[in-house]
């Protein structure tokens, strides 16, 4: 047994760990940043720090419910596609379909709807992957590649802009792009996802199932019904970030959100969550996904190469997986 | 059986270490230990779980670094870069938490890690079954060498890792807890690999908390506690009762009285119950009753648990509970109904490592600790802690993660998880595997206290001694039929063995 100073030293370190990154991330932006006119550092401007928020959203929404999907021993890479069919279908809904009614119903029964079918595309995932027994990887895959071409098939493979004179679209864009909404509904979702995980015996189930299947399925625990619901949490999480994204672009395009599902997954491994399944915080995913936006922000602030961006963002994924790995202590016998 | 070990020759110990000393974190594994292997001795390691047996035999077969202290082999000293490296200098160890692969063939698991077996870049199957063939059977692996090892059973598994070593020609072995997996007849097998790799001037390490066997193959007796070594002895100079003083540091009491069991009314009555493994198996268990399961490999004593909580298709017959028609369809089903099962391979099928102590005790019950959804962790944590000290364990903080216990204390969680669902009947399948004299003891207590209380328990254990002292009936299971119920005041080894084996009398 070790001293009770020493477990205490040893579980603040533990709290620290997954902000050393962001932090270390935070003084580089504050070294790299260019000045302001009036010799101002542009980077901690509010302005600036509350735009990292607004670009990193979506990401962030979508990186929430994944940390579900991934401690229950799974992976979702559809929701990329999820988010550019939820981007065009809230386009035909808005843009194309006139019903009589005003732009209030048009606009939520256009959230509703898709909402519900981000969480069906989940449900299918889930239920092929607990019932066929396919890996994650491989039916998150298929869905990836059907929901793109589901997505462009359904517009026409064209951009539906929301232009400024209809009313649903307008008022819709003019509403869901509005920094303080999106960083309220990434900061609920986190709290809830929060709450989920840490206090909720279906949180319990997740990490058990995770961590040992075999040892799940001999306490009689629902393994289908807990994995399936990641599933659909996450699926209905990137129709969310679809919604965002389609208010921010001004448009629906089936060709967005590509490769989004990288940085989502990468938020996560930021974060600490393991592959492997069993362990992960929420905290830890929020702390990677702003990790990913402060680094995005600095470079961009001094005008860095997108390309050079990308090679950075590898080496950081690399790094602060490592700094979690290293001080991983044996276990005793 | 095994003769006296021969003198030792000119050479001088096969291993010899001296001031070994490792810690892991803070936890003291090894402290100063000096200790010595002669070559055609078989020398056991005694000492609870937690003693330090596992780490010496680590550190000498190169799987962990000794913090101090130095080995040295045929009187070399030597520093093992890696266990691959040990291995090449002519020492094999046989871990007791398998290092096999399931998904491999049991002829590719020999060969793993072999120099001589993996010379050649190309590897030819029948060239390679038939150079393990020999070592196959010379550990007694009834399997095919074809065969994938994940279908096989713990007890081939366990033979699987001898042959491995056998193929290494290894000069000292390490045997980590070699039988715990083992029936009687795989045991008498491998004591016969041991008494020829002796003959052959092998110095073999027993580590092992069996004592009738490590008074009947091994040669000296060396006993550790607390990370050092308390001393060694001849065989010839001690006593099971002087070494078990040794370990533990206090007189372990004789065979327990049971209270009678409750006459009475039938907990759980089974008629002609078949699955793909059970063939018409028959019993009954009235409340307060200790039924124990003896059987030897493949004797469905796993099976007929599993086919109790619903996790294996029962094909024919009829099962009772609390007088009632039960259909077995699924674990929740088998909760629902009072039934527990607390599994064979606690890593495996038992326990969540990672997660805390208190998480583990208290998953297969958690909806009563809520309100609107969210856990009360103050109730949580009482109910935990009752059922922990039920089961006797030891801990220090139950929000630490469970893998950060000994062996023994990790099955003591897992009972107290199914002690917390309050059954009506109890399935332990073999649950002082690999555990110490200390938690054995325990685990038998626990075992009265719960049928006092009126619960049903069945149990299975591989050491029958224990089965027959801890039991009100023994039932007797050969390749998957019941061969009879025996009283245990008129059981002996000898007449469930008889059954067991098929020779009934009956």
């Amino acid at each position: 047994m070790s001293a009770p100073v020493g477990r205490n030293l040893g579980s603040a370190r533990q709290a620290v760990r997954p902000f050393i990154g962001l932090i270390l991330v935070l003084i580089l932006g504050v070294i790299l940043s260019p000045r302001g006119a009036h010799g101002g550092i542009v980077f901690i401007s509010a302005g600036n720090l509350t735009d990292i928020l607004l670009q990193q959203g979506e990401i962030g929404i979508m990186a929430l419910a994944m940390t579900l999907v991934v401690i229950a021993g799974g992976i979702d890479l559809s929701v990329g596609s999820v988010l550019a069919f939820s981007a065009s279908l809230a386009g035909i809904m808005l843009v194309r379909w006139t019903p009589g009614c005003g732009p209030g119903p048009q606009i939520a029964a256009t959230v509703a709807a898709v909402l519900v079918l981000g969480a069906a595309i989940g449900a299918v995932n889930g239920a092929i992957i607990t019932r066929l027994r396919l890996q994650p990887f491989v039916m998150t895959l298929a869905a990836m590649i059907g929901v793109r071409g589901l997505t462009k098939w359904m517009t026409g493979n064209t951009n539906i802009d929301f232009g400024f004179d209809a009313a649903a679209s307008a008022t819709f864009s003019d509403l869901f792009s509005r920094k303080p909404l999106i960083v309220a509904i990434w900061a609920v979702h986190a709290v809830a996802a929060h709450q989920v995980l840490a206090r909720t015996v279906y949180g319990r189930h997740l990490r058990a199932v995770g961590e040992n299947e075999r040892a799940a399925a001999f306490t009689g625990l629902p393994i289908r019904r807990a994995r399936t619901a990641t599933y659909v949490i996450c699926g209905a999480a990137a129709a969310l970030a679809g919604l965002v994204h389609a208010a921010r672009s001004h448009q629906g395009n089936p060709n967005d959100g590509v490769a989004y599902e990288l940085d989502v997954i990468a938020a996560v491994v930021i974060g600490g969550t393991a592959l492997s399944g069993g362990q992960g915080t929420i905290l830890g995913t929020v702390t990677g996904t702003l990790i990913l936006g402060v680094l995005t922000n600095v470079l961009r602030l001094r005008m860095v190469d997108s390309n050079v961006e990308l090679m950075v963002k590898a080496v950081i994924i690399i790094v602060a997986v490592w700094l979690q790995r290293r001080d991983r202590s044996p276990s005793p016998t | 059986m095994i003769a006296p070990s021969p003198t030792v020759g000119s050479g001088g110990p096969a291993l010899a270490c001296t001031r070994l000393s490792k810690h892991y974190g803070g936890v003291r594994a090894l402290q100063g230990v000096d200790w010595e292997l002669q070559p055609g001795e078989v020398h056991a390691l005694c000492g609870e779980n937690g003693a330090g047996k596992s780490t010496l035999a680590r550190i000498c077969a190169g799987i962990a670094k000794p913090d101090s202290g130095e080995i040295r082999l045929g009187g070399r000293v030597v520093a093992w870069s890696g266990s691959d490296e040990a291995r090449r200098s002519g020492i094999g160890i046989i871990l007791q938490e398998l290092d096999l692969f399931a998904h491999l063939t049991v002829a590719e698991n020999v060969a793993l890690g072999n120099p001589a077996l993996e010379a050649r870049r190309w590897v030819s199957f029948p060239r390679l079954a038939e150079a393990v063939a020999p070592h196959l059977r010379e550990a007694g692996v009834a399997a095919d060498p074809g065969a994938t090892l994940g279908d096989l059973s713990v007890s081939q598994w366990q033979l699987v890792a001898i042959a491995r070593v056998l193929s290494l020609e290894a000069r000292v072995i390490f045997m980590d807890e070699p039988t715990s997996a083992l029936t009687d007849d795989a045991v008498e097998r491998l004591f016969a690999v041991i008494a020829r790799l002796k003959a052959r001037g092998v110095a073999i390490a027993y580590v092992s908390h069996k004592m009738s066997e490590i008074f009947r193959v091994c040669d000296r007796i060396s006993v550790m506690r607390d990370g050092e070594m308390i001393g060694t002895s001849r065989r010839a100079d001690t006593s099971i009762e002087a070494v078990i003083r040794q370990m533990v540091g206090r007189p372990l009491e004789g065979r327990r009285a049971l209270a009678p069991a409750r006459s009475g009314n039938s907990v759980l009555s089974a008629r002609s119950l078949s699955t793909r493994k059970l063939r018409g198996v028959s019993f009954d268990l009235a409340d307060g009753e200790i039924l124990g399961i003896a059987g030897l490999v493949a004797s469905g004593r796993s099976e007929l648990g599993r086919a109790l909580f619903g996790m294996t298709p029962v094909t024919g017959g009829t099962l009772e509970l609390a007088g009632k028609p039960y259909r077995p369809r699924g674990v929740p089903e088998a909760l629902r109904r009072g039934l527990a099962l607390v599994p064979e391979d606690r890593r495996r099928d038992g326990l969540f490592m990672r997660m805390s102590i208190r998480e583990n005790t208290t998953l297969a019950d958690l909806g009563r600790y809520c309100r609107r959804g969210f856990i009360r962790r103050a109730a949580e944590s009482g109910a935990a802690r009752a059922q922990l000290a039920r089961a006797s364990a030891r801990y220090g903080d139950d929000a630490l993660p469970v893998e950060t216990l000994s062996g023994g204390n990790q099955q003591k969680v897992l009972i107290a998880k199914w002690l917390l669902t309050r059954p009506g009947v109890c399935f332990l399948d073999d649950p002082t595997r690999g555990i110490d004299v200390g938690a054995k003891d325990d685990t038998y207590r626990m075992i009265a206290a719960l049928a006092a209380e009126g619960v049903g328990v069945l149990w299975v254990s591989s050491e029958l001694p224990e089965l027959i002292a801890n039991s009100h009936r023994i039932l007797v299971l050969h390749e998957g039929a019941p061969m009879g119920v025996l009283d245990s005041s008129a059981a002996t080894q000898e007449s469930v063995m008889r059954l067991a084996t098929g020779h009934g009398a009956r």
